[in-house]
């Protein structure tokens, strides 16, 4: 779980990644993290899935950067990208067309989230 | 407050009315405040314990339970104050005399992520966050274009910076009005400047520890107002909003702001000032949340326990100081995407809990809060909100009119008496930087949202059009969007302010701020040279970072 850019809103990244680590769940709180900082740390990690979590408005720039940057290491086919945060359901389309698997706007319930992971990610 | 036989046949009457509420059914829910007080089924004078005089009183007068002036709304109106910023410094001037057109009465620099945490455009790590969640003001040039033809000397501007950024973005903003022919010692208005704010209500990013962001809260303090320098503004405003957002509860948000000005007030006090040198002017930024009666209670209660504090443990003397002055904003985190026409309804309930609280000033969400920076449409029904209130209700015929309710009066008393154990628990872990530093405070604010977060999920908290009716995310409002040239224009902005300055002098006075902070001298005078000479708000937080070294937060999951 990570918090690409700036933007202190905390409180979604932290309630989501505790639903996730009570449902059994290994999770790494990356916190504040550049794009490379987040891939870095995805490679190393082994990760089967990132979840960015944003609240500024600025999804399109990071989560584009992020899937570029996981595409040139050759790792975007391994891992499942979700987003959470202040979206516009507007712009859920165009995120998946660029690879996010699913987002989360505001109102969703972690027990979604928790279930979306467990059904896609094989182990 | 009654005579004793009249309350023994009271007694006796009630047992009677008891009998009968027995016999009958209760819904199957909960009957608890938001803060988990249990509220009985009925209150009546029984319920009422103390003396009027010592208890309730009267406006403008001690404990201030029914308001710190005598004369309340009758005088004037609370100030209508909607925070806002968004895009530019330009755009936002735009939507501040739009909004000013219409009736608002203060103006309220909501600033972006790069702004609140000193970080330059040309920054690649926040550069796709400038003016996306807020106005960008790096540099003395866009504090001119922000309050370009406003009448700063007439209407109290709010500047929403923290400690970390609060010097310069202020001095900006003083430096500005100096150089447009003001005088400064007559400026109106008020500074976040809250340690608690940009450490749990957001995660700081590259800040500096909570021991030296006290020191530069407390600094901006003393050279506004015992010093003389802007003797008219708030220099901090005590903001529970921010961490109230972030879950906890009333008497939470009460704790924690109460403990916060107790560790500045000390600080200032070991600076050698006294206690009525300074303490009139900090302010108080309060939530107006979904609990209609407990959050009336809350403001009657916390300005009971502010009068108390500054007599009984600061002994203060002038009047002024024992009156709590606050704004209110009302709850974001109560609104949801869904249904966003149901947010006016929300917003409209909240403000009027704010007014017949009694607050200073009210800022009233947009209904399209959950989505996105308010849309210049939602901005002006959030402002109409309030001027229904004002205007139309004729709630403001008379000063705390919920005074007296048997329930109300309990509510406030429950509401202080639980507030004042809180504020034990958080002084025992310390001052309110220790409590960050040791991570305490985080535990809290851990334990509280994901309380919240079960509440919601299982349903025993309601939220319409999520977790009952609930109704698909896809039919939300339109959404507004920031500029999307902004980080170009912001950039150009800062190019052209670094080309036409004088490098070499700012240099000088730059590392003299380096030596002010290694002695841990006071910042303001020496930060007020620098933004004249156009510093940039991440060059004087550099010199922070610098001297001071960068905080991580102990963040609890």
């Amino acid at each position: 779980m990570s918090k690409p850019g700036i933007d202190g809103h905390w409180r979604g990244g932290i309630v989501v990644s505790r639903a996730i680590r009570d449902a059994g769940m290994e999770l790494i709180f990356g916190g504040f993290q550049n794009v490379q900082q987040i891939a870095e740390a995805a490679i190393q990690e082994d990760v089967d899935v990132i979840g960015l979590s944003i609240h500024s408005g600025a999804h399109f720039a990071y989560t584009q950067k992020l899937l570029d940057l996981l595409k040139e290491r050759g790792v975007l086919d391994n891992i499942m990208i979700l987003l959470g945060g202040v979206i516009p359901a507007k712009d859920f389309a165009k995120l998946k067309e660029m690879g996010v698997a699913n987002i989360y706007g505001p109102g969703s319930m972690t027990s979604d989230i928790v279930e979306f992971i467990q059904t896609h990610v094989k182990k | 407050m009654f005579d004793k036989n009249y309350l023994y046949k009271l007694e006796l009457k009630k047992q009677e009315w008891e009998e009968k509420y027995k016999k009958l059914k209760e819904r199957d829910a909960k009957f608890v405040t938001d803060s988990e007080i249990p509220i009985k089924p009925l209150y009546t004078p029984l319920d009422v314990k103390g003396d009027y005089f010592e208890k309730v009183g009267f406006p403008g007068e001690p404990p201030y339970t029914r308001g710190p002036y005598p004369n309340m709304y009758r005088g004037r109106h609370w100030t209508m104050r909607l925070f806002s910023g968004h895009g530019t410094p330009e755009e936002t001037n735009k939507r501040w005399k739009y909004l000013y057109e219409n009736g608002e009465t203060g103006f309220s620099a909501a600033v972006d992520a790069l702004t609140f945490n000193g970080i330059d455009p040309t920054n690649p790590d926040g550069a796709p966050e400038v003016g996306t969640s807020g106005v960008p003001l790096y540099c003395i040039d866009s504090l001119f274009a922000l309050t370009e033809n406003i009448p700063i000397d007439k209407v109290s501007v709010a500047l929403v910076v923290e400690p970390f950024t609060c010097a310069p973005v202020c001095s900006m903003y003083f430096n500005m009005a100096k150089m447009r022919g003001y005088d400064i010692s007559q400026l109106i208005g008020t500074t976040q400047n809250d340690i608690l704010t940009m450490t749990v209500g957001y995660i700081p990013y590259k800040n500096s520890p909570p021991n030296h962001l006290l020191r530069l809260a407390c600094d901006f303090i003393e050279w506004t107002v015992p010093m003389k320098n802007v003797p008219k503004w708030h220099p901090i405003n005590f903001t529970g909003y921010n961490y109230r957002e972030g879950g906890i509860d009333a008497i939470q948000e009460l704790g924690f702001v109460f403990a916060s000005a107790c560790s500045h007030i000390d600080n200032l006090i070991e600076r050698g000032w006294k206690i009525d040198d300074f303490v009139n002017r900090l302010a108080f930024h309060l939530a107006a949340h979904k609990d209609f009666f407990e959050e009336i209670a809350k403001y009657r209660a916390a300005r009971r326990i502010w009068a108390k504090l500054m007599k009984d443990r600061y002994n203060a003397q002038d009047t002024r100081s024992l009156q709590f002055r606050f704004h209110v904003q009302t709850a974001g985190s109560s609104l949801t995407a869904q249904l966003p026409m149901i947010n006016i309804v929300r917003t409209a309930i909240q403000g009027l809990e704010a007014n017949l609280g009694g607050c200073q000033s009210l800022h009233t969400n947009s209904y399209d809060e959950a989505i996105c920076l308010p849309s210049e449409e939602a901005a002006l029904v959030a402002l109409r909100t309030q001027q229904v209130i004002s205007d139309e209700t004729r709630i403001t015929n008379t000063i705390d009119p919920l005074a007296g309710s048997y329930y109300i009066e309990w509510l406030t008393d429950e509401v202080e008496e639980r507030v004042w154990k809180y504020m034990d628990k958080i002084e025992k872990v310390g001052t309110i930087d220790k409590a960050l530093s040791t991570g305490w405070l985080y535990k809290e604010m851990r334990d509280a949202f994901h309380k919240r977060r079960m509440r919601l999920e299982s349903g025993e908290e309601t939220m319409l059009g999520v977790n009952k009716y609930p109704v698909s995310y896809d039919t939300v409002t339109d959404v507004f969007r920031t500029n999307e040239k902004a980080i170009e224009i912001e950039v150009n902005r800062i190019m052209k302010l670094k080309e036409r300055r004088d490098n070499a002098k700012l240099e000088r006075i730059l590392d003299k701020l380096r030596n002010v902070c290694e002695k841990e001298e006071n910042v303001m005078p020496t930060v007020m040279e620098a933004t004249k000479e156009g510093a940039t708000v991440q060059e004087v937080c550099d010199i922070y970072r610098e001297i001071y070294g960068i905080w991580e937060p102990p963040l609890a999951i």
